[in-house]
C-alpha cells in the first residue's frame, strides 16, 4: 500500500514563477497559505533565470518552458517541494497545450537527480469549479491535511482567483473607457492627437513577464500607446465570443485571446500579437487571426531568447507609424 | 551544446493591414454557404471521397469510404515534392510537419476531382487542423466538403456518427454502416499485424525485394475487399507469402525499436522510408505504435502503469505510448531505440527528457530525429549509418 500522506513534510512550497503562475497563480498561492503552508514565488525572470532554463531544456522547447525550467531550478534547496501541477485537456474545447499536461513529468525527469520533489496534481475542466476543487482536495490529503479544511481553503482560494481576475479585467475596462473617452474629446479638438490603443494579445505568462515581452510593451508606451491586454479580459465573455470565430480550437487560453480580440476590437487602434518561439497553439491561430481579423492592423512578434531590443524597437516603430498615418486620414482616404 | 538554429535570428515579425473589413471575423462559412452546403449533401450526394495519404491505411480509408459512408473513393498517387511544396506554401513555417503535408495531399485531392476530404482529429494540435485547413483551402478558392472528425467530438460517438451523416451521405444504412465499421477496424488491426512480421523479418530476406512484393500484393487484395471475409482471406495469404519467403536471420540480429510521434514515426513518406533504410542495413525493427495500439487497443493507465518509474500523468497524445515502449525495448535487451517526431512536435519534444533517463538507466542508445519538410535524405542515411556501425561495435564488444 502506498503511503497515505507522501507529502505531509512540506512546509515550504515553491511556486515557479512562469507559464500557468500568471493565469492561475492566486488560486495556488491562496490554497497553500489556506493550508497553513509558507509559499516562496520564485523571482521575475531574468537573464541568469533564462539562461539556467535553457541549458536544462532540450533545444526545440518553446521559450516559455525554458524559462520555466530555470524557475524551478532557482528554486531547488529553497522549499521542500516545488508545486507543478498538470493540466490536461479534460474538455476539448476547453484544453491547452500539452506542455501543460506533460510539465510535471518533465520536472520530475529533468530534476531527477537532484533529488527535487514534486507535488502536483491533475486538473480537469478549469472551466468547472469542481473539477477543479477535487484534485486540489486529494492532494491536500496527500499533504496530511483533513478533507473539511480543504474544502474550506480551496474555497477561499477560489474567490481569491475570481476577485483578482475582476480586478484585472475592471482595470482594463477602465483603459478602454479612458480611450473612448479621449478620442471623443480629440474629435472635438482639431490639435489635440487622438489617442493610440494598442491591444497586445498573448498568453498571460508572456504579456506579464517583464523579461521576455516588456521590450514590446516598453516600445508601445514609449511611442505614446496606451496597452489593453487581450488575456486579462473578462475570462467567460472572452471564451464565449471566441465560438463565433472557431467550433474546434482546443485551446482555452487561445480562445479567449480570440474572444477578446472580437469583442474590444473596435475600441482600439491596432493589434499586437506576441508570442514565444514556437509555440505550438499560436502557431496555428496566429495565422488564422491574421487572415480572417480585417479592420484593425496586427503586428505579429515571435519572441526568441532576449538578448537586443533594437529589433523589436523598430518593428514596433514602424507599426505606430501606420496607425498614426492612418489617424490622420491615411491610405483609404486619397 | 551546439545552438539550435532558430536562435540566430532573434526577432521574426510580419504585419497585417487592411482597413476595411472584408470578410466576416471567423472561420466558419457564411450562412448562405452553410445553407447551400446542407441542400447540397441532403440531395446531391458528394461524389468523390479522399483521404489524407497516412502511412500504409490506404486500403482501411478506402474500405471506410465504400463500405461505410457509402461514396465513392479517390485513391491519390504517391506523393511528390510539388505536393509537399504547395503544403508548405500554404501554412504557417512553425506549425507541425504533418499539417504540411496533409494540406498538401488535400489540395493534391481537390484537384483530381474530390468534393469531399476527411481529416481527423486528436488531443493535440491535430484537433485544429481540420478547420483551419478548411478554411485555408476556400481562401484558395476551393469548393469542397470536410468531414471533420474533430467536430462532434464533445458529443460522443453519437455526435461524431451525426456529422457523418449531415456532412458526408445522409442516407447510410446504419447496422450495415456499423458492421463496416468492425470491418474497417480489423482491417486495420490485420495491416499493423503484417507490417510488424514484416519489420521483423523484412531486413533478412535471402531475394531482395519478396517482402516488398508479397506486400504489394496484399495491399491490392485489401483495396478489393468488400467485407470482413475478404479481408481474412487476404490476411491469410499473405502471412503464407510471407512464410515462403527464404530469410537468413543471425541468432542474434541488431534489433532497433521505433518509438515517436503518430504520424511521422509511421509514415514513410515524412520519415524519408524510415522503415526500409533500417532493414536494408539488416536490422530487425519494431514499432509499437500503430493505429491498433494507439486507437484500437490502447488503454492509456494501464499502459501508464508499466512506466510508473518515469512518469505520473498521461503527457500527451502518444507519450505514454512512446515511453512505454521505450522501456519495454530497454528491458527486453533491443541494441537500440529511435525516436522520430516531426518538428515542433510538443508532446514528443517533452517526452525526451523521460527517454534521456530510460536511456541513462538501461544503458540503450536512442536516436532522436527530427523531421521537417527540408530534411535531407542523405544526411539521414549517415546518421542511420553511423547509429548502426555504433550499435554493431557495442554489440562485438559485449559478445
Amino acid at each position: 500500500m502506498p503511503e497515505k500522506a507522501p507529502w505531509a513534510d512540506v512546509f515550504v512550497v515553491g511556486i515557479p514563477r512562469s507559464l500557468l503562475y500568471y493565469r492561475f497563480g492566486v488560486l495556488w498561492t491562496t490554497f497553500f497559505e489556506a493550508l497553513g503552508r509558507h509559499v516562496v514565488v520564485s523571482e521575475a525572470t531574468d537573464k541568469a533565470i533564462a539562461d539556467r532554463g535553457e541549458q536544462l531544456s532540450v533545444d526545440e522547447c518553446c521559450l516559455a518552458s525554458k524559462v520555466f525550467m530555470g524557475h524551478v531550478d532557482s528554486l531547488v534547496g529553497r522549499c521542500d517541494a516545488v508545486f507543478v501541477p498538470s493540466y490536461p485537456t479534460a474538455d476539448h474545447r476547453s484544453g491547452f497545450c500539452t506542455k501543460f499536461q506533460s510539465v510535471t513529468d518533465m520536472v520530475r525527469n529533468t530534476f531527477r537527480d537532484k533529488h527535487l520533489e514534486v507535488i502536483s496534481c491533475e486538473v480537469g475542466n478549469v472551466r468547472k469549479m469542481r473539477d477543479v476543487r477535487r484534485p486540489f482536495e486529494e492532494m491536500a490529503l496527500r499533504m496530511g491535511v483533513s478533507r473539511a479544511d480543504a474544502h474550506k481553503a480551496f474555497k477561499t482560494a477560489w474567490s481569491a482567483q475570481a476577485a483578482h481576475d475582476k480586478a484585472c479585467n475592471e482595470a482594463q475596462e477602465r483603459v478602454l473607457r479612458q480611450l473612448v473617452a479621449e478620442r471623443r474629446s480629440a474629435a472635438t479638438q482639431p490639435l489635440k492627437q487622438p489617442p493610440l490603443g494598442i491591444l497586445v494579445v498573448a498568453h498571460p505568462y508572456i504579456a506579464h513577464d517583464t523579461y521576455l515581452s516588456g521590450a514590446v510593451l516598453d516600445a508601445l508606451r514609449d511611442m505614446g500607446a496606451q496597452v489593453v491586454f487581450a488575456d486579462a479580459l473578462d475570462h467567460d465573455h472572452t471564451y464565449k465570443k471566441s465560438f463565433e470565430f472557431s467550433d474546434t480550437m482546443p485551446w482555452i487560453i487561445n480562445r479567449e485571446l480570440i474572444g477578446a480580440i472580437l469583442s474590444v476590437e473596435d475600441k482600439v487602434d491596432g493589434i499586437v500579437l506576441i508570442s514565444a518561439f514556437p509555440c505550438g497553439p499560436d502557431s496555428m491561430t496566429d495565422d488564422a487571426i491574421m487572415r480572417c481579423i480585417q479592420g484593425k492592423p496586427i503586428l505579429n512578434l515571435m519572441i526568441d531568447a532576449q538578448s537586443g531590443t533594437a529589433g523589436v524597437e523598430t518593428r514596433v516603430e514602424s507599426f505606430v507609424d501606420i496607425l498614426r498615418f492612418q489617424q490622420k486620414g491615411g491610405y483609404t482616404h486619397g | 551544446m551546439a545552438k539550435p538554429q532558430s536562435m540566430i535570428e532573434q526577432v521574426r515579425s510580419s504585419v497585417a493591414v487592411e482597413f476595411v473589413r472584408k470578410r466576416k471575423p471567423t472561420l466558419r462559412r457564411d450562412k448562405k454557404a452553410k445553407k447551400k452546403a446542407k441542400h447540397y449533401a441532403k440531395h446531391h450526394r458528394p461524389k468523390k471521397a479522399a483521404f489524407f495519404r497516412y502511412c500504409y491505411y490506404d486500403p482501411a480509408f478506402k474500405f471506410f469510404v465504400e463500405q461505410v459512408l457509402d461514396v465513392d473513393y479517390l485513391p491519390l498517387p504517391e506523393a511528390t515534392r510539388q505536393t509537399t511544396e504547395v503544403g508548405v506554401q500554404n501554412s504557417s513555417d512553425y506549425v507541425c510537419t504533418p499539417y504540411k503535408h496533409i494540406l498538401g495531399d488535400f489540395v493534391e485531392a481537390l484537384d483530381l476531382g474530390a468534393d469531399l476530404v476527411i481529416q481527423f482529429g486528436g488531443p493535440c494540435r491535430l484537433g485544429y487542423y481540420g478547420e483551419l485547413q478548411e478554411s485555408t483551402l476556400r481562401d484558395m478558392g476551393y469548393e469542397f466538403e470536410m468531414l471533420n472528425f474533430a467536430r462532434g467530438i464533445e458529443k460522443g460517438y453519437l455526435g461524431w456518427a451525426k456529422e457523418v451523416l449531415s456532412t458526408a451521405n445522409p442516407d447510410i444504412d446504419i447496422p450495415h454502416g456499423v458492421v463496416k465499421l468492425k470491418g474497417t477496424a480489423k482491417m486495420m488491426e490485420h495491416l499493423d499485424a503484417v507490417r510488424d512480421y514484416f519489420l521483423a523479418h523484412g531486413g533478412f530476406e535471402c531475394t531482395r525485394g519478396s517482402f516488398d512484393k508479397a506486400w504489394n500484393a496484399y495491399m491490392n487484395e485489401l483495396r478489393c475487399a468488400t467485407d470482413e471475409r475478404d479481408i481474412n482471406q487476404a490476411y491469410k495469404h499473405v502471412m503464407e507469402q510471407f512464410a515462403d519467403i527464404e530469410i537468413q536471420k543471425p541468432a542474434n540480429p541488431i534489433r532497433i525499436g521505433i518509438v515517436g510521434e503518430m504520424f511521422t514515426a509511421i509514415d514513410e513518406r515524412s520519415n524519408l522510408g524510415l522503415d526500409h533504410k533500417l532493414m536494408d542495413l539488416g536490422v530487425e525493427v519494431h514499432r509499437m505504435l500503430n493505429f491498433t495500439n494507439r486507437y484500437l487497443h490502447y488503454n492509456e493507465p494501464n499502459l501508464r502503469v508499466g512506466a510508473k518509474d518515469y512518469i505520473t500523468y498521461d503527457m500527451g497524445p502518444t507519450s505514454t505510448l512512446t515511453i512505454a515502449a521505450a522501456k519495454q525495448y530497454a528491458q527486453s535487451g533491443f541494441d537500440g531505440i529511435i525516436h522520430a517526431k516531426s518538428a515542433g512536435c510538443t508532446p514528443e519534444i517533452d517526452c525526451i527528457p523521460v527517454l534521456q533517463k530510460v536511456s541513462e538507466d538501461f544503458g540503450v542508445p536512442i536516436l532522436y530525429l527530427t523531421y521537417d519538410s527540408q530534411t535531407s535524405d542523405t544526411g539521414l542515411d549517415t546518421r542511420l549509418e553511423a547509429f548502426y556501425d555504433m550499435l554493431a561495435m557495442k554489440k562485438e564488444k559485449l559478445s
